[in-house]
């Protein structure tokens, strides 16, 4: 061992990362010695140098209802000698002598240790732990038992959702979880990620949460779902302080399956989902386009564009060349494509050494060919008791991803969708190409990425033996991870029509560049994070108290290279067979370093687990700012009474099986805007300019800098309440929760004129709060000991106002404008009346006196009509006010209710939001784009109630103001999933040697309540407002444990 | 055994604690990460060849018909504000908003981006002049950068009249209040940017690099004020002498005598002769990088052998197509000119068959049909609702057929800023005003008209008449050039040709012979106020600056 430290020290001018690395390898080694040396001194386990050894048998059965207890941890106290009950609760372990002790623990029931004794048959009755009295729960750098936190964590067991058909898992926390906001605005495989809100949102900057993959920031949503334990929500100051300036929008931690003691099993887990967008635009088809192109016309005193005879031809669909009727939704998009996922694991292990390795593969269709992803997903664990007062775990998971996507980028697909207009083919009779966006997706090459990452974590723990109680800990955790992206981009053919010709003329042309061409780059990042702890726990008769001390270092690098080449005379997509001119050839790359590093506290004391004290937080630092401006300092502190122990409560309400309050108050921080806004600098690009024929680079100011630029600062306070009554059958959580967040950067509120030429740095000055409620329920009902009824609900409700931000006085000084005092996003526009009706015009067509007027070009009846707010007589931007609110909802809720019957189980997930306002489209033939079926219901002398304005040929610029006419209520309800198995009665998998057998049909995003109409309720509106639909996928999957 | 496991444990402790130690040390330092790409204020203006870059991101701003030559988009060039040009596409701005002249201070057209091209020159004269660099190649570049920011200031003195006129960098900290600049009027920015030009004109090379500013720039610029000063728009009581002046700087030009027309017009636009004789100054483009120039499918002819290739986003009106003489130099409107209404396209001058594709005209090996009932998408967009022609016409001038369809930066042409026979146009023109017509005036306008195949004017023409000669001249020969718009403004002649309807030829099949008739142009109503011949100063400028006014009837 000399040599190590030897190295250790002679590394020490070296760079860091060696440095790392080193030791790394240096516990590597230590962890390999330390097992052949403990394996060396304990043997008594062998079986032959034991002549007393002794077989026990026996049946573990839930003490209320008699059931067998599957899966049952049974452990001799002392020894690494384990098994696991079967299909039938019956375990068998041979025991090296009757004076051992065996251990049965099980989740969700309370462990019972009993001595064998004289007996061989040992039948046990276990007790549900209906107030989660030894829940332990995962929180920052730690674990405490759920009875003892103070802080404000909500978790979820992933198994409920590794079943249902997501591929990724961010979209599966929606409804689940009190105090998660979310909003999924895309269905597209590898880009379908929501955005996941903690509480709400209480920044104007990032909201993001800080996401902590087994104790390391890391990304969770490519993980395979099968190989995940639970999901954590660290919510209040009490839980994120540890976390420092990375807490402020709350911490999802992720803790993935370990090994546990007992026999090895081996579980299949896999399904077939077969997925259609939830939600699409109706679209007119080529009749009524023509219609309505014509009546457009005739509105604006034009002769009509279609003729009688092409609207016969339309209508009878008797020319599809030269009269199409196309639907180019329809004939692009795949219908029931396809979501596979297969998992296999294996899990077991002794006191000594446990194991899990898991290996998933998931495979997922888009809505057309070219979109694919596929993603391998392994994962290994180790943990070793290597001495008595050592213990190792290792970590390896690892992850290759394949994304094909076509060349052309997918909204630019979608926005090409939207020119695809009914009139014309999407495909000539003769399968030719036709339409823009056919082309797009299948001939226009491929734009690949493929991931490759590793998540590496070693640790080691050791108890100090000469202080009872204290140890230390050491975790190095290496994360590269390798994008290799390759864009091919190959001339669309598209075909057009000769009609003049008899028969008609196919002619072949070409869309966008003549040649082919090709990028190739590569993306590669690595993490480094180190932690070392210290933690001590010690119980002194009433006294419980703990210590955590924790170092935390995080560097990251990131490094991109490109090259590309245009002009491919031939067409393989290799770089090197590419245009040799050195006009066609090109690179770039570029790298960037980020550094993090912390120091970690937490003290918790408590007396006789009744009244509970916590003092946490984290004095961080940051490479963002200036010298002298990186660390800060973030306490939190929180208070808890379990009343549930107290006497008076114990006494007089014994239908009370846990009662707490606790409260927090602390604050944490978050990073805004980028790194390096200290600086004022210049930057170099180019090309710039032509001089001499040449482009030469150019020099271009950055913003003023701001030296004394600094983190947001989140001061978080929370109220909780936690209950368990009439064992188990009702159990309450609830929060009231306020944050007021200041520091966030903002433009400085220092007015200067637009003159002044150059951008501001922006300035710590913003104040906004958050606040809110949530709360979860869940009840359990046994009506006999095969009918279970569980009830589950969540609701969150976060509303933040904005107590200080940049605003110009045009907005400020106006009540309606002034986004001061109003939430963030709120929606401005002019607050429509209606549309104009003819009764508002005389008798020579002009305005009456007393109405408005409005800038935008002549009203017409059928335009819409805007309120004078100040009563001018005209409206302009002072008319402007608050027309609705956020895109994302302050409100979700989220219902699941459980039934199993015997071996029948139906688990539903009801998830709605509220309390959001959409922006909609704005009228028929906007940019000539398509038209939706509700174009049609536009206003007319007849029909002055009308969905839409008069028609025109294009939208009058009078009605396409933003205006609360367009304006939707986001609010929806949607059966989010739903699952319905069947598990194999214990009898017959017995037959089959397997433990247990349970199949399932499984579906997400099956019905959705909304009054929005052609656009899923989640989906971010863009131009035109089409988007990658979400996806509602029905599965059928199977379950095996052998 | 247990010695060796203690052994173990302690080593394992001493390691972890040793791992912490080293974690504390130095934290402050270990978070120091130098920004790769950045570059401090001192390294900039201690080197010639570091400031030379910063000077290169103000050349960069120059006005360009891709960029910013409109303050709008590259699609809907301000040749479509004029009468020269329709915007096929219907919801573009110039069809919606400018057409109809409702266009409000918070509309699209803003040209206060000038401002930050501005604070770059002053940045640059202020650091330049402060540092230890070399006078020779200080004066040369301060020289440059005085011309750059003059050209900016004309950007927005020919849109908004009077702008606040700041030299200094503007710094909120050391200059409080002082930052706020009210309007100047128009006279004292005319005044500036003239002043300017004639300090900094004896110091100009006449031949810099390429790209760089030259003498004949500045001179061109100069004498473009000068010419847009002396026009009826900023020249109500018509002061003479503000012509005689636009007529001699514009003299000054030609005097250099470095310049002299291009002998081929058409291809005076293409890559292969970007720098001619013609070219006073360009903004440059390089093919196959990001600045390569316009791509040419937003402006060409919709279908091409049927395929869908262009956006049709310029095309010529009827306006435009009757200013276009015969081969024989008369206008189409001298009874003499031979000119036959019913078939208008014959024996026209090259100029049209230069700059107008129309009916049966062939583009990129494809015969173009425009006459309605002819089966062609390219025809005549009666109904007003497609993205083809609403004239009849598309454009065939500046757009190189051996440039691949829709696809970018591909065009190696340089955008011509100042070409010659705008000088000698804007000679003619303000020489004519100043003393009426004389030899140099028929000299100078008779050049422009050689070189493209016409006969000299006739002599003896009055001062009205040469005006009329000239005008139209000057719209023909630097059509499509975004001079137009500028000329209906100074002229203040837009009220009268932007009321009405603009007009489009309707060509229909009778017993297998064409009948044309001009009808006015589907979607072509146009307006335009009093108070349109300046762009309301925009709404977020004035939020910012209380002391700004807006410009009346905004």
């Amino acid at each position: 061992m000399k040599e190590f430290f030897l190295s250790v020290f002679s590394i020490r001018k070296k760079s860091k990362i060696l440095l790392y690395l080193n030791l790394i390898v240096i516990l590597l080694v230590s962890l390999t010695f330390n097992l052949s040396a403990a394996g060396f001194g304990e043997g008594k386990s062998n079986p032959i140098d034991n002549p007393q050894k002794v077989m026990v048998k026996g049946t573990v059965t839930d003490a209320n209802t008699g059931e067998p207890l599957i899966g049952v941890n049974v452990v001799a106290v002392g020894t690494t000698i384990g098994t696991t009950t079967d299909a039938l609760g019956k375990y068998s372990l041979e025991v090296p002598n009757t004076s051992v002790s065996l251990q049965f623990s099980f989740i969700g029931y309370l462990a019972q240790e009993v001595a064998v004794g004289g007996q061989t048959t040992l039948n046990v009755a276990l007790t549900s732990d209906v107030a989660q009295l030894s829940e332990v729960v995962v929180v920052g750098y730690g674990t405490q038992k759920k009875t003892s936190i103070t802080a404000a964590v909500s978790t979820l067991e992933v198994k409920k959702i590794a079943t249902t058909p997501i591929a990724n898992l961010n979209n599966g926390l929606g409804g689940r979880l009190a105090g998660v906001i979310f909003r999924q605005n895309s269905g597209e495989p590898g880009k379908d990620a929501a955005a996941i809100y903690i509480r709400g949102i209480s920044s104007i900057g990032s909201t993001k949460p800080l996401v902590v993959v087994d104790g390391i920031p890391r990304d969770f949503k490519d993980l395979d779902p099968n190989s995940i334990e639970t999901i954590t929500v660290l919510k209040d100051a009490a839980a994120v302080a540890p976390y420092g300036v990375a807490g402020a929008n709350g911490v999802l931690l992720i803790t993935t399956k370990r090994g546990k003691t007992g026999a090895p099993l081996l579980t299949y887990n896999g399904y077939v989902g077969f997925q259609n967008p939830t939600i699409l635009p109706k679209y007119v088809n080529a009749y009524q386009y023509a219609t309505l192109r014509n009546a457009a016309s005739l509105n604006e005193g034009n002769p009509p564009r279609f003729s009688a005879y092409a609207l016969q031809k339309y209508k009878d669909g008797s020319n599809p060349d030269a009269y199409a009727n196309s639907d180019a939704v329809a004939e692009l998009m795949q219908k029931n494509t396809l979501l596979t996922s297969h998992n296999i694991e294996v899990s077991g292990g002794t006191d000594r050494i446990k194991y899990y390795g898991s290996i998933g593969y998931l495979d997922e269709a888009g809505i057309w060919k070219p979109t694919h992803q596929k993603r391998y997903n392994l994962d290994l664990k180790l943990d070793a008791q290597v001495t008595k007062t050592t213990k190792a775990s290792f970590a390896i998971n690892g992850r290759q991803q394949k994304n094909t996507y076509p060349a052309i980028g997918t909204d630019r697909i979608f926005e090409l969708m939207q020119y695809a207009l009914p009139i014309y083919p999407v495909r000539f009779s003769n399968g030719l190409n036709a339409a823009y966006p056919y082309g797009s997706i299948y001939s226009s090459g491929y734009s690949n990425v493929n991931t490759s990452q590793i998540l590496t974590q070693l640790s080691v723990e050791q108890e100090i033996p000469f202080i009872k109680g204290l140890s230390l800990k050491g975790t190095v955790a290496y994360d590269p991870t390798v994008n290799l992206y390759k864009t091919w981009i190959t001339p669309v053919h598209l075909w057009s029509i000769d009609t003049t010709k008899t028969p008609y003329q196919y002619i072949d042309g070409i869309f966008g560049q003549n040649k082919s061409s090709l990028t190739q780059s590569i993306s590669n990042a690595t993490q480094l994070t180190f932690q070392a702890s210290l933690n001590y726990n010690r119980k002194l008769g009433n006294n419980n108290i703990g210590v955590l001390i924790l170092f935390e270092s995080k560097t990251n690098n990131y490094l991109n290279f490109a090259a590309s080449r245009i002009n491919y005379n031939l067409d393989l997509d290799e770089l090197d067979l590419g245009s040799s001119s050195l006009a066609d050839i090109s690179n770039s790359g570029s790298s960037s370093e980020e550094k993090q590093m912390g120091l970690v506290y937490r003290a918790t004391y408590d007396y006789n687990s009744k009244y509970l004290f916590e003092a946490s937080g984290r004095y961080d630092g940051s490479y963002y700012f200036a010298p002298g401006h990186r660390f800060g300092f973030f306490p939190a502190f929180s208070v808890g009474w379990r009343l549930s122990e107290e006497n008076f409560i114990k006494q007089n309400f014994s239908w009370i099986d846990n009662l707490k309050i606790r409260g927090s108050y602390g604050e944490s921080g978050a990073l805004a805007g980028s790194p390096f806004q200290y600086l004022s600098t210049y930057k170099v690009f180019g090309p710039a300019y032509v001089i001499g024929g040449n482009v030469t680079q150019g020099i271009t100011p950055n913003i003023e800098g701001n030296p004394n630029i600094t983190w947001e600062r989140a001061k978080k306070s929370d109220i909780g309440l936690e209950a368990t009554l009439w064992k188990g059958l009702l159990n309450i959580e609830a929060d009231y929760f306020y944050e007021k967040r200041s520091n966030m950067l903002v433009s400085p509120n220092v007015v200067v004129p637009k003159e002044y030429g150059i951008s501001l740095s922006q300035a710590n000055a913003g104040i906004m709060k958050n606040q809110g409620i949530e709360f979860s329920v869940s009840s359990f009902y046994r009506i006999s000991k095969d009918f279970e009824v569980t009830l589950g609900g969540n609701f969150t409700y976060a509303k933040n106002t904005l107590l200080q931000v940049f605003e110009t006085a045009t907005t400020y000084d106006n009540p309606n404008r002034r986004l001061t005092g109003r939430p963030l996003g709120s929606q401005f526009g002019f607050e429509s009346l209606g549309f104009f009706q003819l009764s508002d015009f005389d008798a020579s067509g002009n305005l009456k006196s007393g109405i408005a007027v409005q800038p935008w070009g002549t009203v017409h009846p059928g335009d819409i009509r805007y309120k004078d707010i100040n009563g001018d007589g005209n409206i302009n931007n002072d008319d402007i006010t608050q027309i609705g609110d956020a895109q994302t909802p302050q409100i979700i809720y989220g219902i699941s209710p459980n039934v199993r019957y015997k071996g029948f189980s139906l688990d539903l997930l009801f998830q709605g939001a509220a309390k959001a306002s959409l922006y909609g489209n704005s009228g028929a033939f906007f940019n000539n784009m398509n038209v939706l079926v509700d174009d049609m219901n536009y206003w007319t002398p007849e029909n002055t109630n009308a969905l839409n304005p008069r028609i025109t040929n294009s939208p009058a610029l009078n009605n396409t103001q933003t205006s609360s006419f367009w304006l939707r209520n986001g609010a929806y309800l949607r059966l989010k999933s739903a699952t319905f198995s069947y598990t194999v009665p214990s009898n017959i998998t017995q037959k089959l040697k397997i433990q247990n057998i349970r199949i399932f049909v499984s579906g997400q995003n099956l019905i959705t309540w909304t009054k929005l109409r052609n656009y899923d309720p989640e989906i971010v509106y863009t131009w035109g407002g089409l988007n990658y639909p979400q996806q509602k996928v029905v599965s059928i999957g199977l379950n095996v444990t052998f | 055994m247990k010695n060796i496991t203690i052994n173990v444990n302690s080593k394992i402790t001493l390691l972890i604690l040793l791992i912490m130690m080293m974690g504390f040390a130095s934290c402050e330092k270990s978070l120091e990460v130098i920004p790769k790409a950045q570059i401090s204020d001192v390294s900039i203006w201690n080197s010639k060849s570091n400031a030379d870059l910063f000077l290169n991101n103000i050349y960069k701003d120059l006005p360009d018909v891709t960029v910013w030559r409109q303050g709008t988009s590259a699609e809907d060039p301000e040749e479509n504000f004029s009468d020269n040009s329709m915007n096929g596409v219907d919801w573009r701005n110039s069809r919606t908003i400018y057409a109809k002249s409702i266009y409000t201070p918070s509309d699209y057209i803003n040209h206060w981006f000038w401002y930050s091209s501005i604070r770059n020159c002053n940045l640059f004269i202020e650091k330049v002049t402060a540092s230890s660099l070399d006078d020779t190649w200080k004066k040369g570049r301060l020289t440059e950068v005085r011309f750059l920011r003059a050209l900016f200031y004309q950007m927005l003195w020919i849109h908004y009249g009077g702008v606040p006129i700041i030299t200094n960098v503007l710094d909120r900290y050391t200059q409080g209040d002082a930052i706020f600049y009210a309007r100047n009027t128009s006279d004292e920015v005319f005044k500036f940017i003239t002043d300017e030009l004639a300090a900094i004109i004896p110091d100009l090379p006449i031949k810099p690099e390429t790209g760089r500013a030259s003498l004949g720039a500045a001179l061109a610029l100069k004498g473009w004020c000068e010419l847009f000063q002396a026009s009826p728009l900023k020249n109500p009581a018509n002061d003479k002498s503000r012509w005689a002046l636009a007529a001699a700087t514009n003299q000054n030009v030609m005097d250099l005598g470095v310049y002299s027309l291009f002998p081929d017009l058409p291809t005076l636009f293409f890559s292969e002769n970007k720098n001619s004789v013609e070219t006073i100054f360009a903004k440059g483009h390089v093919a196959g990088t990001a600045l390569g120039g316009l791509a040419i499918h937003e402006l060409q002819v919709p279908y091409v052998r049927g395929l869908y290739s262009g956006n049709g986003e310029e095309t010529p009106t009827q306006e435009l197509v009757d200013e276009y003489a015969m081969a024989n130099g008369l206008p189409i409107t001298d009874p003499a000119s031979g000119y036959d209404p019913q078939n208008p396209y014959l024996n026209r001058e090259k100029r049209f068959y230069q700059t107008v594709i129309y009916n049966g005209s062939v583009w990129r090996e494809d015969t173009i049909w425009t006459w309605v009932g002819s089966g062609s998408k390219n025809t005549l967009d009666l109904a007003n609702n497609s993205e083809t022609s609403n004239t009849g016409y598309f454009l065939r001038k500046g757009l190189d057929v051996r440039l691949a369809v829709n696809w970018y930066q591909t065009n190696g042409a340089d955008y011509i800023i100042f070409r010659y026979a705008e000088i000698l146009l804007n000679y003619a023109e303000a020489k004519n005003e100043a003393s009426g017509p004389d030899p140099s005036i028929y000299d100078a306008i008779n050049k422009v008209r050689a070189r493209s195949g016409l006969t000299g004017l006739p002599s003896g023409l009055s001062q009205d008449q040469m005006r009329v000669a000239i005008r139209r001249e000057r719209r023909v020969e630097l059509a499509f050039e975004e001079k137009r718009w500028l000329d209906l403004l100074r002229w203040k002649i837009a009220e009268e040709k932007l009321n009405g309807s603009l007009h489009a030829m309707e060509i229909t099949k009778v017993n297998g012979h064409f009948v044309y008739t001009v009808i006015p142009a589907p979607g072509g109503e146009r307006l335009f106020y009093p108070k349109n011949y300046v762009l309301p100063i925009p709404q977020s400028a004035m939020d910012q600056n209380t002391k700004l006014v807006q410009n009346p009837g905004y």
